[in-house]
């Protein structure tokens, strides 16, 4: 066998997957799972391979977003045109942004993003003539099955994979890793950086806002809270990208099974295992600690990233050498 | 032989659809609930989750539904309406419940009733006060609480008959509740000639509210409404005592203005503002007093008219459970489009008006705030104290 | 003119709260060189403290700065030794990661509050709270006007303490340049966990004064922590009299801004100031002081 087999096996795997789980919770569950991966790979390309730290990936998430649902709500036009609409117009937001706030460096990178995010999410409030405010829009799903949505997330998330791959094995990548290795020395190299971070944020923008155009059409309803989020969003896709691995193709992937994971257990009581337990026992107390186990999530995210940043720097997927040995000695103590 | 195993098979799937079923009548009906019981929203949820749970007790109590106990099944939707997107479709696809209820948040709600209605299941609204929730047109979405349009339905007689205003100035939070309250509200203004002087929103938690409060003084309105939730109401309030801005009245819309809190929190600036309310245990409904106190002394704290409408949806529920032909969504459905059942929130029964369908209407009431007492004032016949108006001036009391 | 001069008022008084917020951020950020994301949560923190004090000791919120203040310092101590000192040895494709970490650690200071607490609405209430004394028809909080001293105040010891004292000169130098002053035989790390102590502490009394006047739930840290950043960026970074500047430019500009433009553009025209500052006055304020 040649190497790209086990990719090859994860798509396979994926493409039947939806058939073999027909429960329509475990679908809605993945379709998030493969939204995050898009996003996560987008934050990933500029913040992992650039090293430019994106802290606000929901300012365009939140763009694509609003480009589907007001396609449909205010011209009337499907808003699956949002797919593509919504990506090439969340470049559209991300060109001349970073024309101005690449001179900026580092932190003050990220801060600049995250008030884009902040202003966006303002404005978007505040302008209730276009976007009516935190009333929201609602756009009718097309389809009732989740299928299609799975399908159409599943190429979604395929293409970003694929495009940061492909990215990152051209000459661009070799570019952008040396942005972020050293950002002065690439440009004594006769690099021109902001070319190359403007072709980087752009391309992330671009995948970005095309999930954000899918949550429109698969959720059918956003309002400026729920698609600016600062918690939900931005730092989500933060999140995915560390604990998945920064700076890999497949990171995202891992961080966003796993984000998506621990949310639900969590927020479930580990899939109504602990309700089983509280009534098949009667324990009184039980109550009390589903309780603290459901409102527990944002907490486990929070130790999540501490415990990742000092242990596995470079997440599950870039550390995973390290946590095999690990596990390889533990299994086997003599060595 | 071929057809002799046919007839096995036969046997042996009806034997297992009969366990199926028995097994299913034996058990409880599951009923599915979204609320937010984490998150900014949780205090609300969690007023909401308490009164439906003891409605529950007491109907389960009583014999259940035709001889079958309720079950609910409580889903936490965060205040965010992806979760509540995920908790419902939960609910529908792997519990089976033939009903929801609950949803506070107009934005969860709008996008959980969605839901609903695509996989068809009855969803009866507790809360969610957006009036686009029952202008869609879907048949499985019912609301036991008045639209956030008609909360000011009292406030508007009491204007008219008594204050005879000219101005107003709306002040409202950046949200769901707040942005269309304040149209609506704005709207109705206009219509009967008073004149919206400043209409103007702001982001909830804001520190200082000086700045807006010195312009709309400025603008000297008639009266101030505002749509805002607790904390922003006290602050509000106590920054205008602190600016001695006097117009004739401060009014509430409803939600912060109406909670224990709120008087705790403004202290002495909470005295004499109105508010609209939905629902107070002095009303003449069977069962609302009863409620008012049973939940003080199970939870140990004051309830509000969340808390009504969750209590009221409870028995709604069960009401069509027990009037279903057969308990499936649709004939659920059909059965609570029937009802016709008086609650301790008021009376339920669901009618089309206007834009809306399903809707349950009901009267509103103006409260007023003294000596720290929430009394309900308009309609005069259920005040519970006549009204003090004029209001005396900060400096006057 | 009452608008104008209210509005004024108003805005100074915000400005000088924030800028006791900014002021623990822009030290933190002088000396690590990282923005400290959860210095909103440290706020918070604070704020539970004195309303425990307050609820069941029945202390005076003013009184207890003298516990919250040393108790936020040790929490600012032990985070920096346990968290983020040890992050400089981690080899980490990110340079972002100690921000990252403080992201981390401002949601689980949240949520171990909502564990505590709940999510309800919490507050203090004083004789204080909501009195106000009157100058030419123009309005005084009282209890912003005492922030507003108190500010002052603290603004004024800090500089005496980084200017007169060893320590203070010690942080001074690491902040200036981290390598020579290692090479001066300073310990880098000991003057970080300090000062991360120090800026935690000057938080808490930002928050144990804001309480009076205002409200308390787990969630409010993240509003102030994006203020405190602006006010820092706005400022310069590491200047503590940037620091003031930025507060009350920041309380100014969101007060006209409400009056002038709308409530609802108050947070916009602080981000979009901060935008403006942080690319056309990279230095931030501190350009014009030279402190």
């Amino acid at each position: 066998m040649k190497r790209p087999s086990g990719p090859f096996l994860l798509l396979v795997l994926l493409l039947i997957l939806p058939l073999i789980l027909r429960d329509a919770y475990y679908q809605h569950l993945m379709i998030l799972v493969l939204m995050w991966v898009a996003i996560g790979s987008g934050w990933n390309l500029i913040s992992g391979y650039t090293g430019q730290v994106l802290f606000g990936a929901a300012a365009f998430f939140g763009f694509g977003a609003y480009t589907a649902a007001l396609l449909s709500s205010k011209l009337g036009i499907s808003a699956w045109w949002g797919l593509p609409l919504g990506g090439i117009l969340s470049v559209a937001i991300a060109f001349p942004f970073g024309w101005i706030c690449f001179r900026l460096r580092g932190p003050y990178f990220a801060l600049a993003t995250l008030a884009l995010n902040e202003i966006f999410r303002h404005i978007a409030t505040i302008w209730e003539s276009l976007t009516d405010g935190m009333i929201g829009i609602l756009v009718m799903q097309t389809f009732i099955s989740k299928l299609p949505y799975y399908y159409v997330a599943l190429a979604i998330a395929i293409f970003s994979i694929v495009t940061v791959d492909l990215v990152m094995r051209s000459r661009w990548g070799y570019y952008f890793v040396s942005i972020r290795e050293d950002q002065d020395a690439a440009e004594s190299m006769g690099i021109d950086t902001l070319h190359y971070k403007m072709l980087s944020l752009c391309i992330s923008a671009f995948l970005i806002g095309i999930a954000g155009a899918l949550y429109t059409n698969y959720m059918g309803f956003i309002d400026p809270k729920v698609v600016f989020s600062l918690h939900e969003i931005s730092i989500m896709a933060i999140l995915v990208g560390i604990v998945g691995g920064v700076g890999t193709i497949y990171g995202p992937l891992v961080g966003a099974f796993i984000m998506v994971a621990v949310q639900e257990i969590f927020r479930t009581g580990g899939f109504g295992i602990l309700h089983f337990i509280g009534q098949s026992t009667g324990w009184p107390f039980m109550s009390g600690i589903i309780k603290y186990v459901s409102e527990a999530h944002v907490l486990s995210f929070g130790i999540l990233v501490i415990v990742v940043i000092l242990f596995l720097p470079n997440g599950i997927v870039g550390d995973w050498s390290l946590i095999r040995k690990s596990l390889v000695n533990s299994k086997k103590p003599a060595v | 032989m071929r057809i002799s195993s046919f007839r096995l098979l036969a046997i042996v799937s009806s034997l297992l659809i009969s366990i199926g079923l028995s097994y299913a009548a034996e058990g409880p009906i599951k009923v599915g609930v979204v609320l937010p019981l984490t998150g900014e929203q949780a205090k609300f949820g969690e007023i909401e989750k308490n009164s439906l749970v003891m409605g529950l007790e007491e109907i389960n109590k009583a014999g259940g539904v035709n001889g079958r106990q309720i079950e609910l099944l409580i889903e936490d939707d965060t205040g965010k309406p992806d979760v509540g997107r995920s908790a419902v479709e939960k609910l529908i696809s792997q519990d089976k419940v033939v009903a929801l209820t609950g949803g506070y948040s107009s934005s969860v709600t709008y996008a959980v009733c969605a839901v609903a209605q695509q996989h068809k299941t009855p969803f009866l609204v507790s809360t969610g006060s957006s009036d686009k929730i029952t202008e869609q047109g879907w048949n499985f979405v019912f609301r036991i609480a008045p639209p956030v349009s008609e909360y000011p339905k009292a406030l508007n007689s009491f204007l008219s008959e008594i204050v005879k205003p000219q101005s107003v100035a709306i002040l409202y939070e950046n949200t769901l509740f707040g942005q269309s309250g304040a149209k609506e509200f704005a709207e109705q203004c206009e219509k009967s000639g008073i004149k919206v002087l400043i209409k103007e929103g702001y982001e909830a938690g804001a520190v200082d509210f000086k700045p807006l409060l010195i312009k709309v003084k400025a603008a000297k309105p008639d009266f101030v409404y505002m749509v805002s939730y607790v904390m922003d109401a006290a602050l509000l309030m106590r920054q205008s005592k602190e600016l001695n801005f006097n117009p004739k009245l401060f009014v509430g819309g409803g939600a912060g203005f109406t909670l224990p809190e709120f008087a705790k929190n403004a202290g002495n600036a909470a005295e004499y503002v109105f508010s609209a309310d939905l629902w107070s245990p002095q009303l003449p409904y069977p069962g609302a007093k009863e409620y008012f106190e049973n939940y003080k002394k199970r939870y140990g704290g004051p309830t509000e008219y969340h808390g009504a409408e969750a209590y009221g949806c409870v028995y709604v529920v069960a009401d069509a459970l027990k009037r279903a032909k057969e308990l499936t969504p649709a004939a659920v459905r059909d059965a609570m489009a029937a009802t016709d059942l008086m609650t301790a929130f008021g009376p339920v029964k669901f009618v089309s008006y206007g834009k809306k369908k399903q809707q349950n209407a009901l009267p509103t009431y103006l409260v007023q705030w003294q000596k720290g007492i929430l009394e309900t004032v308009w309609p005069k016949n259920v005040a519970t104290k006549p009204y003090v108006y004029p209001v005396p001036e900060w400096s006057g009391r | 003119m009452d608008v104008f001069l209210q509005t004024l008022v108003a805005g100074v008084l915000k400005g000088g709260l924030y800028a006791l917020i900014g002021l623990g951020m822009t030290l933190i950020m002088g000396v690590m060189g990282i923005i400290n994301l959860a210095h909103g949560q440290f706020m918070m923190v604070a704020m539970y403290i004195t309303y425990v004090l307050f609820h069941f000791f029945g202390l005076d919120p003013y009184t207890t700065l003298i516990i919250s203040m040393p108790s936020l310092f040790l929490l600012g101590v032990l985070i920096q030794k346990y968290l983020l000192n040890p992050l400089m040895k981690v080899e980490s494709i990110l340079p972002e990661n100690q921000v990252l970490m403080t992201v981390g650690i401002a949601m689980v200071l949240t949520e171990i509050a909502r564990f505590i607490f709940s999510s309800n609405y919490l507050s203090v209430r004083t004789s204080y709270s909501s009195s106000a004394f009157y100058l030419g028809g123009i309005s005084f909080s009282v209890a912003l006007t005492v922030a507003f001293g108190f500010a002052c105040f603290l603004t004024l010891s800090l500089f005496w303490f980084l200017i007169k004292t060893d320590l203070g000169r010690s942080i001074r130098a690491v902040s200036q340049d981290a390598e020579a002053a290692e090479l001066m035989g300073i310990d880098s790390g000991r003057i970080k966990v300090v000062t991360m102590g120090i800026g935690a502490g000057l938080v808490a009394a930002a928050g144990t004064l804001l309480l009076p006047i205002y409200y308390l739930f787990p969630d409010i840290g993240g509003p102030f922590t994006r203020k405190a950043f602006i006010i820092t960026i706005l400022g310069g970074l590491g200047s503590t009299v940037g620091a003031i500047f930025g507060g009350l430019t920041l309380g100014l500009a969101e007060s006209f801004g409400a009056t002038y433009i709308g409530m609802d553009f108050e947070d916009l025209v602080g981000l979009v100031i901060f935008l403006l500052v942080l690319l056309f006055v990279p230095g931030g304020f501190k350009r014009f002081t030279k402190v």
